[in-house]
C-alpha cells in the first residue's frame, strides 16, 4: 500500500444561509501521495476553496456544515481533533497560501518578524533563533536577508507572495495548500514564483494541493489533476490522463475555451450556459444542461465513478453504457 | 434549451416589474428586533404629534393654569400628573413631541441640504475646492456643537426658528464630512467613469450615480443626528435658550420641574423619559438601517 | 488603401506623485485601421489602461496628439467631445464595479440613448434596448434585474450592450475578460469577435493575457513601464519576437500542454516609473543588457515591414 499524506473520503459540505442551502461539496474523494502535487481545477463556485479550507478545518461554521465524510491528514483524522490540536496541525503538518499577497501580510509588522512569529509558535525557539531561521527561509525564497527589517509595503507583489511562501514553508509542512498563488501576479513574476515553488517542493519533498483555474499553471507544476464542477470531482487522473486522454465533457470544454497561443486561428468553443444555481442543483448530472453529449439518463440520475485505470476516473454516464466512448473534438495538440 | 421568447413591449412592462431596492432594505430591517422596537416607538411618538389636538386641548390642558390642581400625582384624569401650575403633564408631553420632532427633523434637513451639498462638491471635485470647503468646516468642527448652537441662538435670539437654524448650522460640518467620505468612495468606481464615457455631464453624474450610491451612510447618519438634534433642542431649552415657557417643550419642562424633584419626581420623570425614548428609538433605527443598508451582509 | 481611424502621436501622460512625476505613458505612437484590432499588452503598471483612457479623454493627456478620423480630439471642446463619445466607447475590466448597482439592466443600457437624445419615443427606446440585448446574447427576461443578481459573464454583456447603444465605431476594451472564468471568457471573446464582423467595429484590446491577445488582435503593441517596446502584426510578433522583454513574456505564459518549453525567468525588480532616467527601462531585468542600455534610451526602429522594436541590441541579437 502506498503512503498517503492526504485522504479525503466522501466529503459533503453545505452552507446554510438565509436564502437557502448551498451544497458546496457533494462527495469529494481525494488521495494524495507524499511528495506529489495535485492540481484542483474549476471555475468560481466549483468548491475548490471549500475543499482546501476543509483540510485545515477552516470552513467557517456556521454557515458551513460538514454533512458527512472524513479527512485523514498524515494519519490523523482531522474531523475528530480538538480545536487545540488543530492549531498545532496547522502550520506544522499543513500550511496554506492564499491568493492575494496584498492583504495576507500585516502592514505594521516587519517582514522578518512575521516569519519569525510563525516559526516561534510551532518550534518553540528563542526570538534570536527564530529570527535567524526567518532570514534563512527568506533567502531560500530568493529575497536578500537584509530586507527582513522592511515592512510589507516596501515589497512588490511578487516579493510579498514569496514572503507568504516563506511563512508557509517556515515550519517545513508535509502538505502545502496553495489557493491560486499566482493569479494576482504578472506573467513574468508568475513564472518566477512557479519556478520557486517547483524547486522548494522537490527540496523538501513536500506534497502540495494547488488550486487554480489556469490549466497552464497546473500543467507546469502538478503531477495529478482533479477537475471540479459544482462541488464534485468530475474527472481525476495524472497530468497525462487528463490532458491527453480527456474523458469528461466539461474537461474537454475547458480545454476548448482556452485561446491557443501557438495557433491564433483556432476557434474558441465556449461551454454554453452557466453553472447551475448552487442553491438548487439538478437531481441528475450538474453539467447536464451545458453538455453537448447529454442523454436522457443525465437529467434524472447522478453519474457514478467510472475508472479507466488505477489513477484515472470520471463521473459521467457516457462510459457506463459504452466504455469505449471517446469525445469528439479536442482542440489541443497531443 | 430555449427560453420562451416574449417579444412585445406590453408583455414586458406587464410581466416584469422593476423591483424596488428599498423593499430589500425593508425586508432586512424587519429582521432586526431592536430596529422594529425603535420603529414602533417612533411611530407612537409621530402619532401623538400628529393627533395631538384630538388627544388634548392645547389652550386648556397644556397651557391653562389651574392652581387648584397643582402638583397632583398621576391619576386617571391626569395620567402623568400635573405640574406646579396645575397643567396636565401628559398634554404637555404630547404637544412637546410636536416641537421636538419638528425641530429635530427640520434642523437635520437644514444641515443635510447645506452640509450635504458642500460635502458632495468637495468630494466630487476634490483638489483646491475640497481643501477650501473642508478647512472652513474644520474650523466650525473645532467648536463643540452645543457651544456653537448656544452662540448662534444667543446672537439671533431665542425662538423656534432660530433654534432650528442654530442646531442645523452646528451640524453642517458633520454632514459635509459624511457625505464627502461617501462620495469619495463612490467617485472612483468604474461606473462613474462609464457614465462619463457615454457623455454624461457632471450634474447628471452626481445626481444620478454618485448620490444614490452614497445614500446608505448618509441615511444612517441623518437618523442618528435627528436624535442628537432633539437632545440639543432640549438642552438649549433646559438652559433657557431654546423654546421659552409656557410653550411646552421637554427641555423646558425638565427645567421647570427641577425645583420639585424631591417631592414630585413624576414632573421631571415623564419629560425625561420622553427624551430618552425618542433618542433611543432613533438610535435603534439608525443601527438597524446601518446593517440593513450594508450590501456586504447580503 | 486602408483607412486609418485612430492615430496617436507621441502621447504622454504623467501623474503627480509625492515623489515626482510618474510617467504612466511616455511617448507612445500608433495607428489603427478601421475594422481592425490593436492589442496592447503589458504587465500591471505598464500604462496600457492609462493609454486607453487618455485616448477617450477620460483622462487628459499631458502631451501628444490623438487623431480620430483626422480630427485632433485633444483640441475639441467638452461639448464636441461629448458628441464624439457616441462613436468612441469603452468596455471595462471589472463587470462588478462598472455597472451602477442601483440601476436595472434596461436602465443601464438605455442611459446612453437618453443622455444623447438619440431616441425620444419611450416605446421605440424600449425596442432598441431589447434589440441590443438580443445582439449581445442577453435573455430578454433579465431586463428588469439588477446587475448584482447576475454573474460576471452576463454583466460583461450588459457593459457591451451599453457600449453599443450609440453609433459606436471604436471601442477601447480594457481587459474585458480578465475577471471571468475560462468558459465564460471564451463566450465573451467570441461575442466581441462576432460583433466586430457584424458592425465593422475597431478595437483597442488591452490585456495582460498574451494568449487572448494573440487570438484576438491583428496588431500587437507591447508596453513596458510607459514605453512601447515592440509592435508588430500579431502573427509576426508571436512567431518572431525581437525585444528581450517580449521574448521573456511569451516564454513565461503557462501553456496547457504537456510538451515542456524552455522558460526565460526574469531576474531583478521592475524599475520605478517615477521620474525614470533616459535609459532603457528594461535594462536591469534584461539578460542582454550592456553599457549602452544603461546610458541611452532606445528608440523604435523598423525590423521589417510593420515590425518595430525599441532595443539597442536587436540587430546584434538577431544576427
Amino acid at each position: 500500500m502506498k503512503d498517503h499524506i492526504l485522504e479525503i473520503k466522501d466529503l459533503h459540505i453545505q452552507f446554510n444561509t438565509d436564502e437557502g442551502v448551498v451544497q458546496a461539496l457533494n462527495g469529494i474523494d481525494i488521495t494524495l501521495e507524499r511528495g506529489k502535487t495535485l492540481g484542483l481545477v474549476g471555475e468560481t463556485g466549483a468548491g475548490k476553496t471549500t475543499t482546501a479550507l476543509s483540510i485545515l478545518r477552516l470552513v467557517p461554521r456556521p454557515p458551513g456544515e460538514v454533512v458527512r465524510g472524513s479527512i485523514i491528514l498524515d494519519g490523523i483524522p482531522i474531523m475528530e481533533q480538538s480545536e487545540y490540536e488543530m492549531e498545532k496541525i496547522r502550520g506544522k503538518t499543513v500550511s496554506m497560501i492564499f491568493q492575494d499577497p496584498m492583504t495576507a501580510l500585516n502592514p505594521v509588522i516587519k517582514v522578518g518578524e512575521q516569519i519569525a512569529e510563525a516559526i516561534s509558535i510551532h518550534q518553540k525557539l528563542s526570538k534570536e533563533k527564530s529570527l535567524a531561521k526567518a532570514r534563512e527561509v527568506l533567502e531560500l525564497v530568493g529575497i536578500p536577508g537584509n530586507r527582513m527589517q522592511e515592512y510589507p509595503h516596501q515589497f512588490s507583489g511578487g516579493m510579498k507572495q514569496r514572503v507568504i511562501i516563506a511563512i508557509a514553508l517556515s515550519c517545513s509542512p508535509k502538505l502545502l495548500i496553495a489557493d491560486e498563488p499566482t493569479t494576482a501576479l504578472d506573467v513574468t513574476i508568475q513564472a518566477q514564483v512557479l519556478e520557486l515553488m517547483k524547486e522548494l517542493k522537490q527540496k523538501f519533498h513536500m506534497a502540495m494541493v494547488m488550486i487554480s483555474h489556469d490549466l497552464g499553471v497546473v500543467a507546469e507544476v502538478c503531477d495529478d489533476v482533479a477537475i471540479m464542477y459544482a462541488g464534485k470531482i468530475v474527472e481525476q487522473g495524472s497530468l497525462e490522463d487528463v490532458f491527453l486522454r480527456t474523458k469528461h465533457p466539461y474537461t474537454e470544454g475547458l480545454f476548448n475555451s482556452i485561446p491557443n497561443i501557438d495557433d491564433r486561428k483556432a476557434e474558441l468553443i465556449p461551454i454554453r450556459g452557466l453553472m447551475s444555481d448552487p442553491y438548487n442543483l439538478p437531481s441528475g448530472c450538474p453539467f447536464f444542461d451545458r453538455c453537448d453529449y447529454a442523454m436522457d439518463i443525465c437529467r434524472t440520475e447522478k453519474p457514478v465513478k467510472h475508472s479507466f485505470s488505477d489513477t484515472h476516473f470520471t463521473e459521467c454516464h457516457l462510459y457506463t453504457a459504452q466504455p469505449e466512448f471517446s469525445l469528439k473534438s479536442k482542440k489541443t495538440k497531443e | 434549451m430555449s427560453t420562451p421568447t416574449t417579444t412585445t413591449y406590453e408583455k414586458h412592462t406587464l410581466n416584469t416589474k422593476k423591483k424596488s431596492q428599498w423593499l430589500d432594505v425593508w425586508k432586512r430591517l424587519k429582521k432586526s428586533r431592536t430596529a422594529v422596537i425603535g420603529l414602533i416607538l417612533i411611530l407612537v411618538f409621530l402619532m401623538l404629534a400628529l393627533f395631538a389636538p384630538f388627544i388634548a386641548d392645547y389652550e386648556k390642558d397644556a397651557l391653562g393654569m389651574n392652581v387648584k390642581e397643582r402638583l397632583q400625582s398621576p391619576s386617571l384624569t391626569h395620567w402623568f400628573g400635573t405640574d406646579e401650575f396645575g397643567r396636565d403633564i401628559f398634554a404637555r408631553i404630547v404637544y412637546g413631541t410636536r416641537i421636538s420632532l419638528f425641530v429635530g427633523i427640520i434642523s437635520v434637513s437644514i444641515a443635510l441640504s447645506l452640509g450635504g451639498t458642500l460635502g458632495a462638491i468637495a468630494g466630487y471635485y476634490g483638489g483646491r475646492i475640497d481643501n477650501a470647503i473642508m478647512r472652513v468646516l474644520d474650523v466650525l468642527l473645532a467648536i463643540p456643537t452645543i457651544l456653537l448652537a448656544i452662540t448662534i441662538v444667543a446672537a439671533l435670539g431665542a425662538s423656534i426658528l432660530n433654534l432650528m437654524i442654530a442646531v442645523g448650522i452646528s451640524n453642517i460640518p458633520g454632514f459635509a464630512r459624511v457625505v464627502r467620505a461617501s462620495v469619495l468612495s463612490v467617485k472612483d468606481q468604474e461606473y462613474i467613469e462609464s457614465a462619463r464615457a457615454i457623455g454624461a455631464r457632471d450634474h447628471t453624474i452626481i445626481l444620478k450615480h454618485v448620490l444614490p450610491n452614497s445614500m446608505a451612510p448618509i441615511v444612517v447618519f441623518a437618523t442618528l443626528k435627528v436624535a442628537s438634534a432633539i437632545m440639543a433642542t432640549s438642552s438649549l431649552s433646559f438652559i433657557g435658550l431654546g423654546i421659552q415657557p409656557p410653550t411646552p417643550e421637554w427641555g423646558n419642562m425638565l427645567a421647570g420641574g427641577r425645583a420639585y424633584i424631591r417631592d414630585h419626581m413624576y414632573i421631571v420623570l415623564s419629560p425625561g423619559l420622553a427624551i430618552v425614548l425618542t433618542v433611543l428609538s432613533l438610535n435603534l433605527i439608525g443601527d438597524g438601517l446601518r446593517d440593513a443598508l450594508d450590501p456586504k451582509l447580503k | 488603401m486602408s483607412k486609418i481611424i485612430l492615430e496617436v502621436k507621441n502621447l504622454k501622460k504623467y501623474f503627480d506623485s509625492p515623489k515626482g512625476k510618474l510617467h504612466a505613458v511616455d511617448d507612445v505612437s500608433f495607428a489603427i485601421e478601421k475594422g481592425k484590432t490593436l492589442g496592447v499588452v503589458g504587465e500591471s503598471g505598464c500604462g496600457k489602461s492609462t493609454t486607453g483612457r487618455v485616448i477617450l479623454r477620460l483622462l487628459e493627456a499631458t502631451d501628444g496628439e490623438i487623431f480620430y478620423k483626422g480630427v485632433n480630439i485633444r483640441k475639441l471642446s467638452a461639448a464636441k467631445m461629448r458628441e464624439l463619445r457616441r462613436e468612441m466607447q469603452i468596455i471595462f475590466q471589472d463587470p462588478f464595479s462598472s455597472l451602477d448597482p442601483r440601476n436595472t439592466v434596461s436602465e443601464i443600457i438605455e442611459e446612453p440613448i437618453i443622455l444623447n437624445k438619440l431616441i425620444k419615443n419611450k416605446k421605440q427606446r424600449f425596442e432598441r434596448v431589447l434589440e441590443l440585448m438580443d445582439l449581445v446574447g442577453l435573455s430578454r427576461r433579465l431586463i428588469n434585474t439588477y446587475p448584482h443578481e447576475l454573474d460576471g459573464g452576463r454583466r460583461q454583456r450588459i457593459g457591451i450592450a451599453r457600449a453599443l447603444a450609440l453609433n459606436t465605431e471604436f471601442i477601447v476594451c480594457d481587459e474585458p475578460v480578465s475577471a471571468l472564468d475560462v468558459s465564460i471568457q471564451a463566450q465573451i471573446l467570441n461575442l466581441l469577435k462576432n460583433l466586430q464582423h457584424k458592425l465593422g467595429l475597431t478595437y483597442i484590446f488591452i490585456t495582460h493575457d498574451l494568449s487572448v491577445v494573440n487570438h484576438f488582435s491583428d496588431d500587437v503593441a507591447v508596453m513596458y513601464l510607459g514605453k512601447m517596446v515592440e509592435k508588430a502584426p500579431a502573427e509576426e510578433l508571436f512567431s518572431h519576437p525581437v525585444h528581450p522583454y517580449t521574448q521573456a513574456l511569451l516564454s513565461a505564459i503557462p501553456r496547457p500542454t504537456l510538451d515542456k518549453h524552455e522558460k526565460i525567468i526574469l531576474k531583478g525588480e521592475i524599475t520605478s516609473p517615477i521620474e525614470p532616467e533616459p535609459i532603457c527601462r528594461f535594462a536591469n531585468r534584461c539578460r542582454y543588457a550592456e553599457d549602452i542600455c544603461r546610458r541611452e534610451e532606445p528608440q523604435l526602429e523598423t525590423v521589417e515591414g510593420e515590425h518595430e522594436v525599441a532595443c539597442h541590441r536587436w540587430r546584434e541579437l538577431e544576427g
